[in-house]
């Protein structure tokens, strides 16, 4: 059985950024892009640069049950969005 | 202090041919050779009162307006624009010149002025703080800030809004106001007084015509401003005055596509961005009648006060 993927901040991320009820701007120090985020994505980048994680533990930092396939089909969804922006990365074993 | 007034027709000509015009616009200084007659004739209707700088002084842009060479001159003559000795533009129609002046004086700052937050969008101040309105072409954006600077507000500038990186407050660049189409008419019923260029049918953008900035925006050119509200007008015809506030987040992304640099600035474009909308307040704005838009206006004006 694969091991879950260890998500981490790409490198060189400074996550600068300003909230505004519920929604963010967020600066992109690769790219030089500014995306705009909700308020729940901005808090996922968050934990992922206190520590790399893998969807199940951020599931479960947000208080949602680990192992919901909805949940972590979801988060999986967002990541991979992020990962395509060059926000995050797969962690290297 | 010397103004395109005060060097009188003559001498204008003279320079216009020769070493070039200094001609200070807001921060700027632009060297201007042109020997075209109604060149220089529109720029003594429109300038007026702008500062003339000395010969050899120093100035931030060159630019050369010319006519045609050989056959050109007599068939379709046409108006070529040089920027440092080069041609960015194609040349356009001979009775283009001031039309094709104005574009190329907005395109040194919007190319050229990194050292601000150069944004596509008229701005206008009244009581210290100013309105920036931003908005693509055709949106009403120009008619409406011609309209509020012909009942006492303040033009800092009808198509760009130059914000300092440093402290956030806006640096006027009070130049002649581009109408297009039906708004030159309009404009000429609502400010009689007001004074116009002849309009010039065919261009890119249809018929334009410019009208003068005010003596007191251009003598106040120093004065910058502190923004105060992002409004992103629209003309809808029929449509009631009305303000609709946009979430904040979403007025960045909004005045991030109108800046023209905020892309080359970068981290420093981010920031300039979030602390003006930190600043102000953001809306969207519809209207169809220039009275009713210039009453909400100052009723913003009110409730700050």
């Amino acid at each position: 059985m694969s091991r879950s993927p260890i998500w981490r901040l790409v490198p060189g991320q400074r996550l600068d950024h300003r909230c505004h009820d519920g929604e963010c701007v967020l600066f992109n120090d690769l790219t030089g892009d500014t995306h705009l985020l909700e308020q729940a994505v901005l808090d996922l980048l968050d934990a992922l640069r206190t520590a790399p994680r893998a969807a199940a533990e951020l599931a479960g930092d947000d208080g949602a049950p680990e192992s919901d396939p909805d949940v972590l089909g979801e988060l999986d969804e967002v990541l991979a969005d992020l990962a395509a922006l060059s926000l995050v990365e797969v962690a290297p074993c | 202090m010397l103004t395109v007034a005060g060097l009188g027709r003559r001498e204008l000509a003279a320079r216009l041919r020769g070493p070039g015009l200094r001609l200070q616009t807001g921060p700027f200084v632009t060297c201007v050779q042109s020997p075209l007659a109604p060149l220089a004739e529109s720029l003594a209707a429109m300038y007026a009162d702008y500062p003339v700088l000395e010969e050899g002084s120093l100035a931030d842009f060159h630019v050369r307006l010319s006519g045609s060479n050989g056959l050109r001159r007599l068939l379709r003559p046409q108006v070529h624009f040089h920027y440092d000795g080069m041609a960015p533009f194609q040349p356009l129609p001979l009775n283009q010149a001031f039309p094709m002046f104005e574009w190329a004086m907005n395109w040194c700052v919007s190319s050229q002025a990194n050292s601000w937050l150069v944004i596509h969008a008229a701005v206008i101040e009244k009581g210290g703080v100013a309105a920036i309105l931003p908005a693509p072409p055709g949106s009403g954006k120009s008619t409406l800030c011609a309209a509020l600077v012909n009942r006492g507000w303040r033009l800092l500038s009808d198509e760009l809004t130059l914000v300092r990186l440093d402290d956030g407050r806006v640096d006027p660049l009070p130049r002649p106001v581009s109408l297009k189409n039906a708004s030159i008419g309009i404009m000429r019923g609502y400010a009689p007084d007001a004074a116009f260029t002849r309009p010039v049918a065919d261009t890119v953008k249809g018929t334009v015509a410019h009208m003068r900035a005010s003596s007191e925006s251009v003598a106040r050119a120093w004065q910058a401003a502190a923004p105060a509200w992002i409004v992103f007008p629209k003309w809808e015809a029929g449509a009631p005055a009305e303000l609709t506030s946009v979430p904040q987040a979403r007025a960045h992304m909004r005045l991030a596509e109108n800046a023209f640099n905020y892309s080359l600035l970068g981290k420093a474009g981010f920031h300039a961005v979030a602390r003006l909308v930190d600043a102000v307040d953001t809306f969207d704005f519809r209207y169809s009648v220039l009275d009713e838009a210039i009453a909400v206006f100052e009723q913003l004006l009110l409730e700050r006060a």
